[in-house]
């Protein structure tokens, strides 16, 4: 397994993919937080202010946006493999094809976990400078900020593994990639925003992300972080585990 | 190397994919050591049957071993089993170098074996170039540059010769004897005879999904292919005297093609019969045209056994 892990790292970073979507996760977490502080006290901005502990857990929970870049890579690593035919060669070293799914799993927690670390890196790089010359005190030790860099950083990571387990269902790359983006984007706020279904929107995969990140979401209730990190790496185990026995598993011609 | 470890059988293996049934009910053993031409026209299941072989398409009934093993139960598949299918199973944005470096690492081979299949191949000064500008030549030798690299024993190799240029087709059949000529066991698909007619020593014949036949290169050339050309002014004559003894076949310009007994024993009635010949001769016929004949492609000659309305060369 250390092979086969080892070997999808050979591929990540054979390509570079990973750069550019590196670079897109920390343009959206420079975006998000830099909006947060621009437009800071602006008359109708409905997010808390920044002189609140919640108004500044929201500020570092807006980092989270860069997961949507790793779920995209944790998506093309599986379907990659067959928009390229290199599922071809990767099945005939490895015909144990769960093994290579599980061994991309972990690759791209790791990796997700890196595009966590750098994610909260650039937040912090922009915040402390900016608000310090604003002159919001601003601690990372304290208000909970601690818990909430935490939570971004494995909410980037579990996106990427998300992506690994919703690739893994539909093989199909552009299919997995746009149906995810709608899901989330699409699907997920219309179920936050509909009275009646509102409340099962903090069951899904957008809702436990919100939970784990401490996103701040409008009259909608959220499970504790913890349990909302937890149900996101069981929705991306159980994609994985369903996308084997599926859609891995089906010939390759 | 030679011993059992290297035979491929595959028993009652079919394929269905919906109703279409690409593979029905073959059966046949590549034997260790041998190069064994998989021939068919397009669309007879060849590569279908391979890809059963190698575990990536799951067959709907029957089944196929490698050294007794299924693919899927080798330990190191690559170790035991190389497999050039389709050029095209390379990541454009990947590197010729990189892309073997990968299954190196999955397989556990030293890194500097993915150097050497690129020598073996002829690709070295590419080693550093992204696939995406390989042209069809290139990602065929990095097709089988890739499957050498467990050293293995066995090498499948789906139609290797498909768009390669004349000067790529002469290079691949050396290659193969090359590799032949280390013992390896080769199964090699075609549907084209003439491409790996010098390379290979076996021939496994299908059509639609079929067997229809199995055997030695020269056997088939042997059953099928002698016959002899015989002109007679008497041809009629010759023709009731060899009735029963031999299947004949009247061609348009008059001659008379027999097939079973030799040029002497053909020469002999004539003689004992006191008919007056102008040509006696051995016709071998080429390869191409059997192949054509068993499986029945269009264009092709008719089967010798039809006595009546023979057809031209």
């Amino acid at each position: 397994m250390t092979r086969l892990v080892q070997a999808e790292f050979g591929k990540l970073f054979s390509t570079k993919l990973w750069l550019w979507l590196l670079l897109g996760a920390l343009g959206f977490t420079a975006l998000f937080v830099s909006l947060t502080i621009g437009f800071e006290g602006q008359e109708g901005n409905p997010v808390p202010p920044l002189s609140t502990p919640e108004g500044q857990r929201n500020l570092f929970s807006s980092a989270s946006a860069a997961g949507i870049f790793a779920l995209i890579l944790g998506i093309i690593a599986v379907t990659g493999e067959f928009r390229h035919q290199t599922a071809t060669p990767t099945f005939l070293a490895t015909p144990r094809r769960g093994r290579v799914i599980s061994a991309k799993l972990l690759g791209y927690a790791v990796t997700g976990v890196g595009y966590g670390i750098l994610t909260i890196a650039a937040a912090i790089a922009i915040a402390l400078p900016w608000t310090s010359a604003k002159d919001i005190e601003l601690t990372l030790t304290e208000n909970g900020i601690p818990a909430v860099l935490f939570g971004v950083a494995a909410s980037v990571a579990v996106y990427a593994l998300l992506g690994v387990g919703v690739g893994a269902l539909i093989r199909n790359q552009i299919a997995a990639v746009v149906g995810a983006l709608v899901y989330l984007f699409l699907v997920e706020q219309i179920v936050s925003a509909v009275p009646v279904v509102r409340d099962y929107y903090k069951w899904l995969p957008g809702g436990a992300n919100n939970a784990l990140t401490g996103t701040f979401v409008p009259s909608v209730d959220l499970l504790e972080p913890w349990q909302g990190g937890l149900l996101l790496v069981g929705y991306a185990l159980v994609f994985a585990v369903l996308g084997t026995v599926l859609a891995v598993r089906r010939d390759v011609t | 190397m030679a011993d059992a470890s290297g035979r491929i059988e595959v028993s009652g293996l079919t394929k269905m994919f919906g109703t279409v049934k690409a593979v029905d009910d073959l059966s046949f053993t590549v034997e260790p050591g041998t190069v064994t031409g998989f021939l068919g026209p397009n669309g007879a299941g060849k590569t279908t049957t391979l890809r059963c072989v190698l575990g990536l398409v799951a067959p709907t009934a029957g089944g196929a071993t490698i050294g007794g093993r299924p693919y899927a139960g080798l330990t190191t598949p690559p170790k035991n089993v190389g497999a050039l299918l389709e050029a095209s199973s390379f990541h454009p944005a990947r590197t010729a170098r990189s892309h073997l470096r990968i299954y190196c690492t999955v397989s556990g081979i030293p890194k500097q074996r993915a150097d050497e299949v690129l020598e073996l191949v002829g690709l070295s000064s590419a080693a550093d170039r992204k696939v995406k500008g390989f042209s069809m030549g290139m990602r065929q030798r990095l097709g089988l540059a890739a499957a050498l690299l467990g050293d293995p024993e066995v090498l499948i190799l789906d139609e290797p010769a498909n768009g390669l240029d004349p000067e790529g087709i002469v290079w691949l059949r050396q290659f193969l004897r090359r590799l032949a000529g280390e013992g390896r066991t080769i199964l090699v698909s075609s549907h084209v005879l003439s491409e790996v007619e010098q390379t290979v020593d076996h021939v496994v014949i299908i059509n639609r999904g079929t067997l229809v036949r199995q055997g030695k290169l020269d056997e088939l050339a042997e059953h099928h292919g002698h016959a002899v050309l015989v002109r007679s002014p008497e041809i009629d004559r010759l023709v009731t005297a060899l009735d029963g003894k031999a299947e004949l076949t009247k061609l348009p310009d008059g001659a008379v093609r027999v097939i079973g007994p030799t040029t002497a024993e053909v020469g002999h009635i004539a003689f004992t019969e006191r008919i007056e010949l102008h040509e006696l001769a051995t016709e071998r016929s080429d390869l191409e045209e059997i192949f054509f004949a068993l499986t029945g492609e269009a264009g092709a000659v008719e089967h010798f056994g039809s006595v009546e309305g023979g057809t031209a060369q």
